[in-house]
C-alpha cells in the first residue's frame, strides 16, 4: 500500500505566461519542475485558484516542458472556481499539486490510436499526440478535435492526406502538425475548414475508410464532455475497438482521501464507485458507459 | 516531522494514548490512513492520529454524484459512508498500516444498534487504537444523525458499543442537535471516554437553472471553516460538561490554521482535527505543529495540555442578539 508513496507533489507553481481566448479559455503556462518531470498523458493538477476558496480545481495537463521544468495548461471558464484562476496574472504563483491519475496507456499491438477531445477535452489529447510522437514515432495517429467555441489555437491547413475525411475539412492544430501528427478539426459552428457535425462522425467516416486489418489496430482514446464521450463509447462498441476515456467529476481531496469524486464504474465484482482523482480520471469506456 | 524542539511542547496523552501532536486528522478526508501519503512531504508522523472513513459491517456503495461541492468558506459533502465493510478494513487495510507512525483510530456506524455492536466488536479483534462512534453522519438515510439527535439513541449506542469493547471509546456529536450538552452528558453516563465535536452541518446547494440540488444526496454536511464559530461554541458547552469528568474532545469544524487549532483548545479540546483544510494545504500540519509550538513558548507554557479549556469569559453576558 506504501507504493504511491511520495508521486504526487506540493508546487508554488509561478505563471510565466498567459493567454487569454475567445471563448473565456485561458491558457497558463508555469513553473512546475517535479510535475514537468512526472506528468504523464491524461494525469492532471489540482490548483488553488484564490486563498479563499476552500477547494482546489481540478485542470488537465496540455503539455510539460520537462528540461525547462515547465507545465502547459488550457482551460475554460466554468464556474466560479475557474472564472478566479483566469484573472490570475503573470509572475504571480499557483499552488499546484499534481500530477494525479492514471494516465493513458498507449499498446503496440493497437499502432493507429484515434485521439478525440472535445472542448475543455481537447488539452490531455495534445499531451497524448507528444507522448505518441516521442515513444512511439511508428504508430500512425489520428487526432479529432472538436469545440463550439473559437478553437484556442490558430488553425491552419494541414499538409497530410487522411483517408475518409471529406474535400475541404482541412483545418488543423498547427502544433500537432509540427509533430507530423495528422489532426482534423469539427464543429457546428461552420468555422472554415473544419468539418460541420460531430467529432463522432468524422471518426466514423475515418474508420470507414480503413480496410479489417487497419481497423483492428485501432485504439481510441477521449477526453470531453460528457455527452460527446458516450457518443465516442458508443462508436467505439459498433466497431468493437478498445476505448479509454477521461473523465471529470467535482473533485475534494484529489488524492484518493475523500471518495468525493466517484464515478459508477462496472468491474469484475460488479459496479463499484471508483475516485476520478486515483483511480482514474482515464478508465475503460466499457465499464463506465457499458 | 515534528522537531525535537516541538516534540515536548506537543506530545499529549489522549484517553490512554501517545500522539506525537493534538492533531488528528478527520474521518472521510483520509480515506484508511495511506492515501495522502501519496504527497510528497506529507507524514503520518506529524498527527497524533488518524481516524479512518467511517466504516459499517457491510460494504456500502455509497451515494450518487455530484458528492462534493463548495460553497461560501466550506463546502458540502455526501459521500454516504462509501466503504468496503468492517471485515475489509480489519484483514485487509488494517495490516498494511504501519502503527509505528501514528495512532489510527475507527469511525464506526451502522443503521441499527445491533449494526454498531457488532462493527465495534470486530474492531475490539483488531490492532486498532480506539473507536469513534459516528452517531452524526447527516448523509445516510437510516443510523447516523438520526441516533445523533436523540440523547436516548445516542446513549444506547454508546452504552451498547463500550459492551464490547475496553478500547478508548470516542463519541462524535452532531451540531444539528437541540441540546449537545445534555447529549454529552447522557453519552459520559454510558461510558464515552471522549468527544469529537463537531461533524457537519446539514446545508443544501441548488443549481437554479436545472432547479435541483447540486449535491446527488439532494442535501450534505457542511464543513470548513464556514462552521468554525458553530464548532467552537459546541466544542465549549460540551466541555462544560465532560471537563468535570475528565473526559476530553478532539475539537474541529473548518480548523485551517494554528490559530485556528488554539481557539479550539482554549475553548476546551485536548486534540484538534484537520480534515477540509487538507484539500486545500495537504501539507497544513506541520505548519499547524510549528504554530502551536510557537505559541506555547511565547506564552511560557511547557505542553499544549495546559491550554485546554484556558478560555477566560467575560464577566458581563450580553443575550447574543
Ligand atoms: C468529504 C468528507 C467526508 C466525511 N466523512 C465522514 C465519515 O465518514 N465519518 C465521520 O464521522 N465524519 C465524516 N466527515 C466529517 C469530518 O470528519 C469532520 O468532522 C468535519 O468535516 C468537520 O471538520 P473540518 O471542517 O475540518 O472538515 C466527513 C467530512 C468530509 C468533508
Amino acid at each position: 500500500m506504501t507504493a504511491h508513496r511520495d508521486t504526487i507533489f506540493l508546487e508554488e507553481a509561478e505563471i510565466l505566461e498567459r493567454v487569454a481566448w475567445e471563448g473565456d479559455q485561458y491558457w497558463l503556462k508555469v513553473k512546475a519542475p517535479k510535475m514537468a518531470a512526472t506528468a504523464r498523458a491524461g494525469s492532471f493538477a489540482h490548483i488553488t485558484v484564490h486563498p479563499l476558496r476552500p477547494m482546489r480545481r481540478p485542470v488537465s495537463i496540455l503539455r510539460v516542458h520537462e528540461a525547462a521544468g515547465e507545465v502547459e495548461f488550457l482551460f475554460k471558464v466554468f464556474g466560479e472556481g475557474t472564472a478566479l484562476l483566469a484573472e490570475r496574472q503573470v509572475g504571480e504563483t499557483l499552488s499546484v499539486l499534481g500530477p494525479i491519475g492514471r494516465p493513458f496507456a498507449l499498446h503496440s499491438e493497437r499502432p493507429r490510436p484515434l485521439l478525440i477531445g472535445g472542448g475543455v477535452g481537447m488539452p490531455p489529447m495534445v499531451f497524448l499526440a507528444d507522448e505518441i510522437r516521442r515513444q512511439h514515432p511508428d504508430f500512425r495517429p489520428l487526432m479529432i478535435l472538436g469545440s463550439e467555441v473559437p478553437f484556442p489555437f490558430r488553425m491552419q491547413p494541414s499538409e497530410f492526406l487522411v483517408p475518409g475525411i471529406p474535400e475541404g475539412v482541412i483545418a488543423t492544430l498547427p502544433l500537432v502538425e509540427e509533430w507530423n501528427i495528422p489532426c482534423r478539426l469539427a464543429s457546428l459552428q461552420g468555422y472554415p475548414g473544419c468539418f460541420e457535425g460531430y467529432v463522432t462522425d468524422l471518426a466514423r467516416r475515418w474508420l470507414d475508410a480503413l480496410d479489417d486489418d487497419q481497423c483492428a489496430e485501432v485504439e481510441v482514446f477521449s477526453c470531453g464532455p460528457h455527452p460527446m464521450l458516450e457518443a465516442v463509447a458508443a462508436l467505439a462498441r459498433e466497431y468493437d475497438l478498445p476505448c479509454q476515456v477521461s473523465l471529470e467529476e467535482f473533485m475534494a481531496c484529489g488524492v484518493g482521501g475523500c471518495a468525493g469524486c466517484v464515478v459508477e464504474v462496472q468491474t469484475e465484482d460488479g459496479p463499484r464507485m471508483q475516485r476520478v482523482c486515483v483511480d482514474g480520471p482515464v478508465f475503460e469506456a466499457r465499464a463506465v458507459f457499458g | 516531522m515534528i522537531t525535537p524542539d516541538d516534540e515536548s511542547l506537543l506530545r499529549t496523552e489522549f484517553c490512554g494514548l501517545d500522539f506525537a501532536s493534538p492533531i488528528v486528522l478527520l474521518s472521510g478526508c483520509v480515506g484508511f490512513g495511506e492515501e495522502y501519503s501519496r504527497v510528497a512531504g506529507f507524514s503520518n508522523t506529524d498527527v497524533g492520529a488518524i481516524c479512518l472513513k467511517g466504516t459499517t459491517l457491510e460494504p456500502r456503495p455509497g451515494n450518487p454524484p455530484h458528492r462534493v461541492f463548495e460553497t461560501p468558506m466550506g463546502m458540502l459533502n455526501a459521500i454516504g459512508l462509501q466503504n468496503p465493510g468492517v471485515d475489509v478494513v480489519v484483514n485487509e487495510i488494517l495490516p498494511q498500516l504501519d502503527f509505528t507512525e501514528t495512532r489510527f483510530i475507527a469511525n464506526i456506524s451502522g443503521s441499527t444498534v445491533e449494526e454498531y455492536r457488532e462493527v465495534a466488536r470486530r474492531f475490539d479483534d483488531s490492532p486498532i487504537d480506539a473507536m469513534e462512534i459516528n452517531i452524526s453522519c447527516p448523509n445516510v438515510k437510516e443510523g447516523g444523525v438520526a441516533f445523533g439527535n436523540d440523547p436516548d439513541m445516542s446513549a444506547r449506542v454508546v452504552a451498547t458499543v463500550r459492551e464490547v469493547t475496553e478500547k478508548p471509546l470516542i463519541t462524535k456529536l452532531s451540531p444539528n442537535q437541540t441540546d449537545i450538552a445534555e447529549n454529552a452528558r447522557r453519552c459520559i453516563e454510558a461510558g464515552t471516554d471522549a468527544f469529537a465535536v463537531i461533524n457537519t452541518l446539514m446545508g443544501m446547494a441548488i443549481d437554479i437553472e436545472s432547479r435541483s440540488p447540486v449535491i446527488g444526496n439532494n442535501q450534505g454536511g457542511l464543513s470548513g471553516p464556514a462552521i468554525k464559530p458553530v464548532a467552537l461554541l459546541k466544542t465549549h458547552q460540551v466541555w462544560q460538561v465532560a471537563h468535570p469528568h475528565a473526559v476530553p474532545i478532539i475539537g474541529q469544524g473548518g480548523i485551517s490554521s494554528a490559530e485556528d487549532a488554539i481557539e479550539f483548545l482554549i475553548a476546551g479540546a485536548s486534540a484538534v482535527g484537520v480534515g477540509t483544510a487538507l484539500f486545500y494545504d495537504p501539507l497544513i500540519c506541520p505548519k499547524i505543529n510549528a504554530g502551536i509550538a510557537d505559541y506555547l513558548r511565547r506564552h511560557e507554557m511547557s505542553n499544549v495540555a495546559q491550554l485546554t479549556g484556558s478560555l477566560v469569559l467575560n464577566e458581563r453576558q450580553a443575550c447574543g442578539c
